[in-house]
């Protein structure tokens, strides 16, 4: 239970800073930072257990259909990276108490590290690997708000879009290629995995997972030739920079690569591709930190150049080898975190970053400065410093790592050598020309050492880096036992943590790149313009490019599809549906059925007859649109007919009402467009679609007709028989509604309110802008009628209110066991209320009514959610539906079914949602139109002058206004 | 008695038949549209009564339990039919009719269709007015 809650505390937490920033912002941190401790703290005591060699499990089934299960493990692996995630956040969260400025929202911000945090250390502590994956993409999702935290700024926004782009994808990679892992290993346990090795390696799809996992893996670890991303992140607040790119996020990469080695190191494969890839990406990486000005630039490619050598030794596939990755992790953090808050510092204190603009901060910044020297001497491998031991480690690895495989194969010692001789130049440059050389006077700001609390996280994880430095046993030694033993599986290969090992190749190697480096950076200059002469791709552009090129073509691809022409779609659907139904009447028998034929008798003609009929009719004059919506009618009235006729009342009942409620929205529209449609289509589209409907309307007829003449098991008997039995009703179809796939109807109350609350969101948008101006100066094309609200339709919907209530009612109550049920009540109510609307005008009846018609749909959609809920409260699933027969004198014995509560959801939401769409409809009308809201329910109103109008002429034998 | 019953009920049944006819062939036979309107609305309105009495003497006389959904539906049509044939009356002068050629109303006021009474007038209605 402790390990769920060190990953779901960040979590939970995250609501703190959200809260406590309104007490202010020391508040706030305190509340971020006690989270942070406190998952700390729980990591801590497991500590013993851990460093026992006990690995700690903690197993929940969440979709274990899937192989998804909530499984979190902790090792020593796992305990150091999140130990290194948790100890790094408290600083993290210190400093940027103090480096936030005032107007940057910083409940924002910490809510946004605490979910970062609670991702990563998902990542690290995780079992399952489809877990693992979600953890995964949640980093890349939390990192894009981090590094986007400075939305103003077009560098933040473009770094993390990129950042999101170039990781996310590298996820979709890793799930692919974790997928692949599962199934080849057998389980989807990464402590099983990591026990198949031989399995997966003889594999035949080893080599695909293993690209696909690398390529997950080198897309978060900015490993070459994806690297460009992380320079781009820096645009991000320096305390961001400093979590991500020392300790967190560009680790996940390098933590997979370690969790998953015991699994698919030491092959020949594992080798070139990872080894070479964090060779070259050391190089390339520590070559471009030499020439960056930019204080961040230059940690970030120093980041991706020692992320590079971390891939480099996990890659060599030596148990020596890992262990000085895991030990260089632990190193990198520590030195690379502090030089990032003290970059920070720079950027604060001094107003820039640029290092032309900087030199002897030494004298102006003593402590900033001696933080600074020690981390940087650390990551440039000078002794007494921790960086100096991992690097010797990996030089050593180096030395005894043969290319070709040959005796004698120097090629990657000298390539390693290479690249840490730049690294020692770029470490150096930071020391020299930031804090050394002559003070200067032109700083934009007047640089001093910061408050005590900017600097005192840096200068903790100094100590760190000079402790390790002199006392690596006592300091680090089991930590690192216990973590490199839990990457490598069998005993840890023999090594010692000093400064002294004698004179080896590694010292020598060593030496010359201190020397090397230092002389490089005297020629500094001279480097740059030797840069300078050759053609160096810009990743940047490159990028963009790509993005806009795949961004044409899919806005290519979407328009071909979506250009706004409902013709299309339309072809486009009916197309896709023709080419799936033909490819199964290929794929199966289409044999005739052997059911006899049905006499046909002389109703279902006429029937028929008039469908195609009316049917011809609106092919012929679909230009005439009022003509066509009348014909529109017809078919659907002899639709409902026909179910009426087939025996299926609960449809035609159905049919009928949608088919008034449609026709009356449509007028409502059709009153804004020409009465007449222009000829749209040419020839060939007319062709087209002749084709299609041709085509479509004979694949119906050959569907209908198989599937009448065989007899179909379907789950319909099923149905038929428990719907009494297990629903308490006998409308079959009403106890599927609200019973059986109770469910679905649910989901589909809330698309249905979904959907008239994007009538809302369209038609409230096209009042703005460009189509509002149009709407606002349209032209009323038709002369309106002065008795828009006349006498006698006003009385007569009036009368006919009580009883289309009363039928409503009735229809509902009924619906358990006959024809009716909810969403025909709430259809036949809503015409109700329309025919109100309609006399009287929509905005008096509105004022009227009273009636909110969006909080009907949300009540809809609550009473329906809480009948569901109600099931739970007897221990039974969702939506459970529950009836008993009660007995009452007098009354008699009658049903109460719990499905009634549920229907009565389905009715809100089907009167709100119609009631909503028609007042939006009518609201456009009302503006286009410039009409007021009307003063009276009818607009000649003789109750108002009994006695005729009042005028003084008035004739003897009026009639006043009838 | 049944057998009178019977006989009644044919009656009504074809009388009702005799009506939707006239009603039918009066809306394509009759040349105005005002003389239209009373094809179907007073035609269809007897057709249908007499059917709907037919059918509540034989649920009374032959099933013997008495059925009032006829009366409910004679109620729907009293009210339908009415309101519908008003506003057929009432597209026809708005469409096809100018006001000045519309015998007067022998009222202060004009036709409601074109003239609402000026106290209830309101700004949209005077736009929609001739």
């Amino acid at each position: 239970m402790q390990l769920a809650l060190i990953v779901l505390l960040p979590f939970i937490g995250a609501v703190l800073p959200a809260l406590m920033i309104r007490a202010g912002r020391n508040a706030c941190a305190i509340a971020t930072f006690t989270v942070t401790a406190t998952a700390l703290l729980i990591l801590l005591v497991q500590a013993p257990r851990v460093f026992a060699g006990e690995v700690l499990h903690f197993r929940a089934e969440w979709l274990p259909s899937l192989g998804l299960d909530v499984n979190f493990f902790l090792d020593g692996y796992g305990f150091l990276f999140a130990g290194l995630i948790l100890f790094i956040g408290l600083l993290i969260i210190t400093y940027a108490r103090f480096y936030l400025a005032k107007e940057d929202p910083m409940g924002r911000f910490m809510a946004f590290l605490l979910l970062f945090q609670g991702a990563m250390v998902g990542i690290v502590l995780s079992d399952n690997i489809l877990l693992l994956l979600i953890f995964w993409e949640l980093t890349s999702l939390t990192s894009f708000l981090l590094i986007g935290y400075w939305s103003h700024l077009p560098e933040g926004r473009q770094g993390a879009r990129m950042a999101l782009i170039v990781t996310g994808s590298g996820g979709l990679s890793l799930i692919g290629g974790m997928l692949l892992l599962g199934h080849i290993a057998g389980s989807y346990d990464i402590s099983v995995i990591i026990t198949r090795g031989d399995v997966i390696q003889a594999s035949p799809y080893y080599i695909p997972a293993l690209l696909l996992i690398l390529g997950g893996c080198f897309t978060k670890s900015a490993q070459f030739p994806f690297h460009f991303w992380l320079p781009h992140a820096m645009a991000a607040p320096t305390p961001v920079s400093a979590y991500l790119h020392s300790a967190t996020m560009v680790k996940a990469g390098i933590f997979l690569l370690g969790r998953l080695w015991p699994a698919l190191s030491g092959t020949d494969a594992w080798f070139y591709i990872v080894a070479t890839t964090g060779l070259a990406t050391m190089v390339i990486g520590a070559w471009i930190a030499l020439f960056k000005d930019d204080l961040k630039g230059l940690l970030a490619h120093s980041t991706v150049s020692h992320l590079g050598l971390v891939t480099f030794l996990f890659g060599i596939g030596t148990p020596f080898a890992a262990l000085a990755g895991v030990f260089h992790i632990i190193n990198h953090a520590t030195f690379k975190a502090a030089l990032f808050m003290n970059a920070g510092i720079i950027d604060h204190e001094a107003g820039t970053r640029d290092i032309k603009r900087l030199g002897g901060l030494v004298h102006l910044m003593p402590i900033a400065a001696t933080m600074a020297v020690i981390a940087a001497l650390s990551m440039a491998g000078i002794p007494p410093f921790n960086g100096f031991m991992s690097k010797e480690f990996m030089l050593e690895a180096a030395g005894h790592t043969a290319w070709f495989g040959l005796a004698f194969d120097p090629t990657v010692a000298i390539i390693a050598t290479i690249g840490a001789t730049f690294s020692v130049a770029y470490s150096l440059r930071y020391i020299i020309h930031v804090y050394l050389g002559p003070k200067r006077d032109d700083y934009p700001h007047q640089p001093h050492d910061p408050p005590f609390g900017m600097w005192a996280p840096p200068a903790l994880l100094v100590v760190l880096v000079v402790l390790i430095g002199l006392f690596p046993n006592t300091i680090v030694g089991p930590l690192l036992a216990t973590s490199a033993g839990a990457v490598i599986g069998a005993d840890l290969p023999y090594y010692s943590l000093s400064l002294w090992h004698g004179l080896t190749p590694a010292l020598f190697m060593s030496i010359f790149a201190v020397g090397a480096g230092y002389f490089l950076l005297t020629r500094h200059s001279r480097a740059v313009t030797f840069r300078e002469r050759f053609y160096r791709p810009e990743a940047k552009e490159i990028f963009d490019n790509a993005v806009a090129k795949i961004v044409g073509w899919s806005r290519t691809g979407t328009w071909a599809l979506q250009n706004g022409s409902l013709q299309r779609y339309l072809a486009a659907m009916t197309g896709m549906a023709l080419i799936g139904g033909y490819g199964a009447y290929l794929g199966a028998s289409s044999a005739p059925g052997s059911n006899p034929m049905l006499p046909v008798p002389a109703l279902a003609v006429v029937g028929w007859l008039l469908l195609v009929g009316a049917c011809a009719a609106v092919v012929i004059l679909h230009r005439e649109r009022l003509f066509t919506l009348v014909l529109v009618g017809v078919i659907g009235v002899i639709v409902s007919l026909g179910f009426l006729y087939l025996s299926a009342p609960d449809l035609a009942l159905t049919q009928i009402s949608v088919e008034v409620v449609t026709v009356i929205l449509l007028l409502l529209a059709l009153n804004f467009l020409p009465k007449k449609t222009p000829i749209e289509s040419p020839m060939p589209i007319k062709a087209r679609d002749g084709v299609l409907a041709v085509l479509a309307g004979i694949g119906i007829t050959g569907a209908v007709y198989a599937m009448l003449r065989r007899d179909v098991d379907s789950i319909s008997a099923f149905h038929l028989a428990n719907a009494y039995g297990g629903g308490g009703g006998t409308n079959v179809v009403n106890i599927i509604l609200v019973d059986f796939r109770g469910i679905d109807t649910y989901g589909e109350i809330i698309v249905l309110g979904i959907a008239a609350l994007c009538i809302v969101a369209l038609l409230d948008t096209a009042m703005q802008g460009a189509s509002g101006r149009r709407i606002a100066n349209w032209q009323v094309d038709m002369r309106r009628s002065a008795d828009r609200h006349p006498l006698l339709l006003v009385v007569g919907t009036r009368v006919m209110l009580a009883f289309a209530l009363v039928v409503g009612a009735y229809i509902f109550l009924r619906g358990h066991n006959d024809p009716g049920g909810g969403f025909i009540a709430g259809l036949v109510v809503a015409i109700a209320l329309i025919m109100q609307y309609m006399a009287s005008g929509f905005a008096w009846a509105q004022r009227r009514a009273g009636l909110d018609y969006h909080s009907v749909i949300g009540w809809g959609v609550l009473v329906a959610g809480l009948t569901g809920v109600a099931s739970w409260l007897f221990d039974y699933p969702f939506l459970t539906s529950w009836f008993d027969y009660i007995t009452l004198p007098i009354v008699g014995t009658f049903e109460v079914a719990s499905a009634i509560a549920f229907d009565l959801g389905v009715f809100l939401c089907v009167v709100g949602s119609v009631m909503l769409a028609l007042s939006r409809l009518s609201r456009v009308g009302r503006i286009a139109e410039h009409l007021d809201v009307a003063e009276g329910p009818m607009d000649v109103d003789p109750s108002l002058h009994p006695n005729g109008p009042p005028s003084e002429t008035r004739p003897t034998s009026s009639v006043a206004a009838q | 008695m049944t057998f009178f019953a019977e006989i009644l009920i044919s009656l009504l049944i074809v009388a009702g038949g005799f009506f939707a006819f006239v009603g039918s062939f009066g809306l394509i036979k009759l040349p105005e549209i005002m003389q239209r309107l009373h094809a179907p609305t007073k035609a269809t309105t007897l057709g249908v009564g007499s059917v709907l009495v037919a059918s509540m003497l034989y649920f009374l006389i032959i099933e013997g339990s008495p059925s009032i959904h006829e009366l409910v539906i004679t109620l729907f049509l009293f009210l339908t039919a009415p309101i519908t044939a008003n506003f057929v009356a009432k597209a026809h002068l708005h469409e096809d009719q100018h006001p000045e050629a519309l015998p007067p109303t022998g009222g202060e006021h004009g036709w409601a269709t074109f003239d609402a009474p000026p106290d209830q007038r309101v700004a949209g209605q005077e736009r929609g007015a001739d």
